[in-house]
């Protein structure tokens, strides 16, 4: 392990564990020089929600884009070139002025990196695992997304056959607005559920 | 040993105000797991999912990047000599 400089904390077990894996699996010539680095700033940089906001914007603006989404999300979703193992078999859910959907993977915390980057992490919780499942409406509301009892919650399970993504409902006051635009307006939390724009 | 400290220097982009790691371990452990799909079961995702959703269902309360941990140490066990 390498010198952590000013950190006065010993390094922890579960550090010296992934220390051993690298040496471990650098020696069987599976990392090659600078892996770890590329991996990590591809996942920071290049795939993150941002490709997700592309694709919601884009249904925000073309209908027929939209209805080709909600028919088929793979499919419309790689129109973007967005895809690849975690991003298959895509279901994109419409929220709207009756029903909101909110995704969550109560077994392994599944989740469509391809469209919304590394999941944040109270997504991987055990509570949020729990309990989105069992009162979201009450989660909700804790995370900061009080909902009218009269809008429907609908609690998508992600699994490893199907990753779900949420389409928001396009803000009001955003009726002039371009394309690019809107994707900026789509945060991360409005694809997963746990936030209206 | 060297570990990926320049990550720890980066300017980590926030998303929704968070971090995607917490700490840089967090991060080598990802992207070795990357690494040994990518490089050791030719893209297929498969063999390292059986081995997280068995990490996470053996302790499901264990932080989820311990349990990932886990899987990769299970998974690379089975990697040939």
């Amino acid at each position: 392990m390498s010198d952590k400089g000013h950190h006065l904390a010993p390094v922890s077990p579960v550090e010296q564990r992934v220390a051993a894996l690298e040496a471990l699996l650098t020696e069987r010539g599976l990392v090659p020089e600078g892996f770890i680095e590329d991996v990590t700033r591809r996942y920071e940089s290049e795939i993150g929600p941002m490709n997700g906001a592309k694709v919601v914007a884009r249904a925000w603006v073309d209908p027929g884009y939209k209805e080709r989404l909600l028919a088929d999300g793979t499919a419309a979703i790689a129109e973007f070139g967005f895809g690849g193992p975690e991003g298959d078999h895509m279901v994109v859910v419409e929220n709207t002025a009756a029903v909101h959907n909110v995704i969550v993977c109560t077994l392994c915390s599944c989740y469509p990196w391809p469209v919304l980057g590394l999941p944040p992490a109270w997504y991987k919780d055990p509570p949020y695992r729990a309990r989105m499942v069992r009162e979201p409406r009450v989660l909700l509301a804790e995370m900061g997304c009080p909902l009218p009892d009269e809008i429907e919650i609908r609690v998508w399970d992600s699994s490893a056959e199907v990753r779900y993504l949420v389409l928001p409902q396009r803000p009001p006051g955003s009726a002039g607005m371009t394309e690019a635009e809107l994707a900026g307006l789509v945060t991360r939390d409005s694809m997963i559920g746990v936030a209206r724009l | 040993m060297s570990t990926p400290l320049s990550l720890a220097d980066l300017d980590l982009p926030r998303r929704n105000g968070e971090l995607a790691f917490d700490a840089p371990w967090q991060s080598t452990v990802f992207a070795l797991a990357a690494a040994v799909v990518e490089h050791a079961f030719a893209g297929d995702r498969e063999p390292f999912r059986q081995q997280l959703i068995a990490a996470v269902t053996a302790e499901p309360g264990r932080p989820y990047w311990e349990s990932w941990t886990a899987a990769l140490e299970a998974l690379a066990q089975t990697l040939p000599e």
